[in-house]
């Protein structure tokens, strides 16, 4: 089947204020990736298919074929846990006009390998063509190399494998037994281009719903074995499809496509927006967003003046009042480095300016304080006493690195403008673990944490929404006994 | 390997059974065995057990050179008045268990403990020939032993069931926990060889189920403990059973599951009996076992008893609320000049009873200054934290936390920094929701939390539900409650 190579998006579903499949977002996602794909997957892992009802399913995938109007193929996710409803949706799917199925191993009760085989084997038969889908993480079922040669090799209307595991020994296995026989696709990002430049014929990805003009340039470039462009695109990309990948694909997904601009809404119970995708992981994709050119500066009014500022739809229309700015940043893993930082921010003649003159005056025995920077004039505060050398580097040279580079980064973003350093202060309350140890880790996690807490000081974000929405359901890693 | 003597496997009557410690290894700063320490260890819980168990998990035995290891059993004997000692003699590859096994054979052992062979996994095959040459090999009692937390693979039931027909196999040790595992166990080989539990957690479940007597790292720090389950479970007073396991419970966690050893030896030397630090990498404190966990340790053998639980003093502050914020630099002509708002709660019984003072303000105002000097003041004990109800989810109006106790160690810290953080922040959040702080309060206005908690609270919960009621109360207090 000729169609079935190259990029194709796992679509996001995005949902209205009632909960309902939100038509005209969805329609915009769709033109959004469109000139940059070669095909279009509705329902799929990240289209959180499995919260979706058997209606909403055929809605997705009607809306999609109608929007792509025969330039693109659609190929309709209709994997569900029995064979009897993955049959009733595949035959409607065929007479609804998608191009294929893209069905995922039967899930939660454990079928065995004879009874998965079967399984296919019927979906096969409805005529249109199948492409098997191994994703173990969620399925609970890894395929082993031979049910996947079997079904390639026997069945009439399997066109293709789409492999999602990240396991790149069976990514080799199918592709030394089938390759040449169906397509053999990708479905795990943070491998895409490994796996396309060892023989892969394309990938079904989330992030492609972010960046679908970047993975058409790796997919080009692997074609026609430029090695080297793919390892320096991937590198780029890297950081952001990791958090796609393992930070809660459909959120982390749907977070970006919105912070880019788009309309997008979180994702549905029990999945919940800052769970599995964090708060860092929020300001680690606005960071790598940012880097990638896909938040471009905007006029922002900024303290009675107008700023270039890099902003996202939560940031505030007008940042006005500066007298007192409380941000505050964590950032992690590992357990020993986290960082954590209590961020005041405001003018040198306010009450921060005021108490930063006061505390230097005066000695902190085990806490010095130290002025890490004059543009803005920056205060450290070690938050617990520093015992020792190996401390002390730790907070004074590799935090305060981190701390620096933030802040170096907020004045290129333009949360700090530049017109106002020489009349911002900030005290940062910086904590860092007494068991510490890998000092890389400590620097950047002061640079995220750093990072995030600008940002919320300055945008004043959480908002009130954002924290009634989140107050049951928040969960502070101290409150519970060992 | 040695000349293997033709079927040397004879019959032992040796079955292990009753309480049995897995004795840490204390090691001197320069990481050398001090066998003073080991002495005084095993002197110090000899009277409460059946037998001792030098070199195994808990003992650190793949950090133990061979002729180290022969040590440690002699000295067990030497001070075991008699008492069974069972050496820990496993290793990666057969020929060196066997050599120390034999070792342990010459110095005069009881029986020997065996875990499955780690690092490269061989087959069941693999596993089976393990045990069988070296019950060939060394004729003495050997016990088996299933630790799937560190070895990554079960011991298999099947070669098992295979080994326990070979006459100086004697017994199995199980410290996977998993009780399914130790039933099938039981199930097949019970009737041959004695099971006995290596998991402090389970061990009333695993008594009761039917095991014959337990090998645990917290049967040398509480041993009367684990005898009193078995003579409960004897008499067949259940309920007295399940009280003395679930009073130990928290205790048995964190020495299974957070640092072994380590945690025993921290938990031993707060008991007065210093066995010493172990060999790195493990570190004493800072590595798998945390320093937060350290101090509950140390809370946990308060409440057994084990240790003075050391008198704190606590302090509620009293008189007009307005008058309460002076340690802050804040007096009550400041407050009523400001029009600050002030509220006080109180709540709870006991050690979680909690008192929550707050004073609100715009940021325009003195607070604004008195908050910000707070940030760049952490005063040892007093330390200020702003009030999250996770990480990366402030509250605002920003909100800090000041204790009026003064914190003395983690442990302490950890009461408020954890459970009365979330529970002020929820509260200020529903009262944001209905609206009694008013939103523009959330951008023009800070505010800070007086919490006065006990010295002693130990309930994270309780102190959860009683600093969210508290600080409910303050708010409408401070803001009354129009809404």
């Amino acid at each position: 089947m000729d169609w079935f190579k190259g990029v194709f998006p796992d679509l996001v579903t995005p949902f209205t204020k009632e909960d309902e499949i939100d038509e005209q977002a969805f329609r915009e996602l769709i033109r959004f990736v469109l000139p940059h794909v070669d095909g279009i997957v509705p329902n799929g892992t990240t289209g959180e298919f499995s919260f979706l009802t058997f209606e909403e399913k055929q809605r997705v995938i009607e809306i999609c074929i109608d929007e792509v109007r025969g330039r693109i193929p659609v190929l309709a996710g209709t994997g569900c846990p029995s064979t009897r409803e993955t049959l009733e949706l595949t035959k409607w799917a065929k007479d609804a006009g998608a191009n294929g199925a893209l069905v995922c191993a039967p899930y939660f009760l454990k079928p065995a390998f004879n009874e998965i085989y079967d399984h296919y084997k019927e979906i096969d038969q409805v005529g249109l063509p199948l492409v098997l889908y191994n994703i173990p993480q969620t399925a609970g079922v890894h395929y082993q190399w031979w049910t996947a040669e079997g079904m390639g090799l026997a069945f009439d209307n399997v066109i293709g494998i789409s492999d999602s595991s990240g396991d790149m020994p069976f990514f080799m296995a199918v592709l030394e037994k089938l390759r040449g026989t169906i397509a053999i696709f990708c479905g795990h990002d943070e491998i895409a281009g490994a796996a396309l430049l060892v023989g892969g014929d394309g990938v079904i990805l989330a992030s492609a719903n972010i960046i679908p003009n970047i993975w058409q340039e790796i997919y080009r470039a692997a074609k026609r074995g430029d090695a080297a462009f793919v390892q320096r695109r991937h590198k780029e990309i890297q950081i952001l499809i990791r958090l796609v990948a393992r930070k809660g694909g459909p959120q982390a997904t749907k977070e970006g496509v919105r912070m880019m601009g788009l309309k997008m809404s979180n994702v549905r119970f029990p999945m919940i927006q800052g769970g599995e995708f964090e708060r860092e992981d929020y300001e680690d994709m606005r960071t790598q967003l940012c880097n990638l050119g896909k938040i471009p500066k905007v006029k922002k009014r900024y303290a009675g003046i107008e700023v270039d500022y890099m902003a996202t739809s939560e940031t505030p229309e007008q940042l006005e009042n500066l007298t007192l700015c409380v941000g505050e940043g964590f950032a992690g893993p590992p357990f020993s480095e986290i960082a954590h930082i209590d961020l005041l921010l405001g003018w040198k003649d306010g009450p921060v300016g005021k108490a930063i003159e006061r505390a230097l005056g005066e000695p902190r025995p085990g806490h010095e304080l130290a002025i890490i920077r004059e543009r803005p004039r920056t205060m450290l505060v070690p938050t617990v006493t520093v015992r020792g050398a190996k401390a002390k580097q730790l907070v004074y040279e590799d935090a305060v690195s981190g701390v620096n580079l933030a802040i170096d980064h907020a004045i290129n973003e333009g949360t700090l403008p530049s017109a106002l350093l020489d009349d911002l202060c900030m005290i940062t309350n910086l904590f860092v673990h007494p068991a510490a140890g890998i000092r890389q880790r400590v620097k950047i996690n002061n640079y995220k944490a750093m990072r995030g807490a600008i940002r919320k000081a300055i945008e004043g974000r959480p908002t009130l929404e954002e924290l009634v929405r989140e107050k049951e359901a928040a969960r502070h890693p101290f409150r519970y006994a060992p | 390997m040695r000349p293997a003597k033709e079927n040397p496997m004879t019959e032992k009557v040796f079955r292990p059974t009753g309480i049995n410690p897995a004795l840490v290894t204390p090691f001197d700063k320069e990481e050398n065995i001090d066998e003073e320490a080991f002495r005084r260890l095993i002197r110090f819980c000899l009277p409460h057990v059946d037998g001792l168990v030098p070199c195994g998990t808990t003992g650190e035995f793949p950090y133990l050179k061979p002729q180290e290891n022969r040590r440690l059993v002699e000295i067990a004997l030497e001070e075991a008045k008699g008492k069974p000692v069972i050496a820990g003699t496993g290793a990666e590859s057969t020929k060196k268990a066997i050599e120390l096994t034999c070792n342990a054979k010459e110095a005069g052992a009881t029986a020997c403990l065996i875990v499955t062979p780690y690092f490269l996994h061989p087959s069941d095959k693999g596993i089976y020939q393990h045990y069988y040459e070296i019950a060939k090999a060394v004729d003495i009692p050997i016990i088996l032993y299933n630790i799937p937390q560190v070895m990554d693979a079960y011991l298999p039931r099947r070669v098992i069931e295979d080994l326990a027909d070979i006459p100086n196999i004697v017994g199995l040790k199980d410290s996977s926990g998993n009780l399914t595992y130790t039933m099938e166990v039981l199930e097949y080989v019970g009737d041959r060889i004695n099971v006995l539990v290596g998991n402090d957690e389970v061990v009333l479940n695993a008594l009761a189920g039917g095991v014959h007597g337990v090998i645990l790292a917290s049967a040398q720090v509480y041993p009367e403990v684990w005898q009193g389950v078995v003579a409960a479970l004897k008499a067949g007073d259940l309920e007295k059973a399940r009280q003395l396991q679930r009073g130990v419970q928290k205790l048995s966690r964190i020495f299974c599951r957070l640092g072994g050893g380590v945690a025993v030896k921290q938990a031993l030397k707060m008991m007065g009996v210093d066995a010493g630090i172990p060999r790195k990498p493990l570190k004493a404190v800072g590595g798998a076992l945390i320093h937060e966990d350290r101090a509950e340790i140390q809370l946990e053998l308060e409440k057994l008893g084990k240790i003075p639980s050391s008198d704190r003093e606590h302090h509620v502050p009293d008189g007009p609320v307005a008058e309460r914020f002076k340690s802050l630099g804040l007096d009550s002509q400041t407050i009523a000049a400001a029009r600050m708002k002030c509220g006080s709660a109180m709540s709870g019984e006991g050690f979680e009873a909690i008192q929550i003072d707050l004073v609100c303000g715009s940021k325009e105002s003195p607070l604004g200054e008195v908050w910000a000097y707070q940030l760049t003041y952490p005063h040892h004990g007093f330390e200020a934290l702003t009030t999250i109800l996770e990480p990366n989810l402030t509250v605002r109006p920003s909100t800090l936390i000041v204790s009026t106790n003064e914190l003395k160690d983690l442990r302490q810290a950890n009461m408020i920094y954890g459970p009365v953080q979330n529970a002020v922040a929820k509260a200020i959040v529903e009262k944001l929701a209905e609206g009694v702080i008013h939103e523009r309060a959330m951008h023009h206005d800070v505010m800070i939390v007086q919490a006065a908690v006990h010295p002693k609270a130990l309930d994270r919960h309780a102190l959860h539900k009683n600093a969210f009621q508290a600080s409910l109360s303050a708010i409408n207090n401070a803001f009354g409650e129009v809404k």
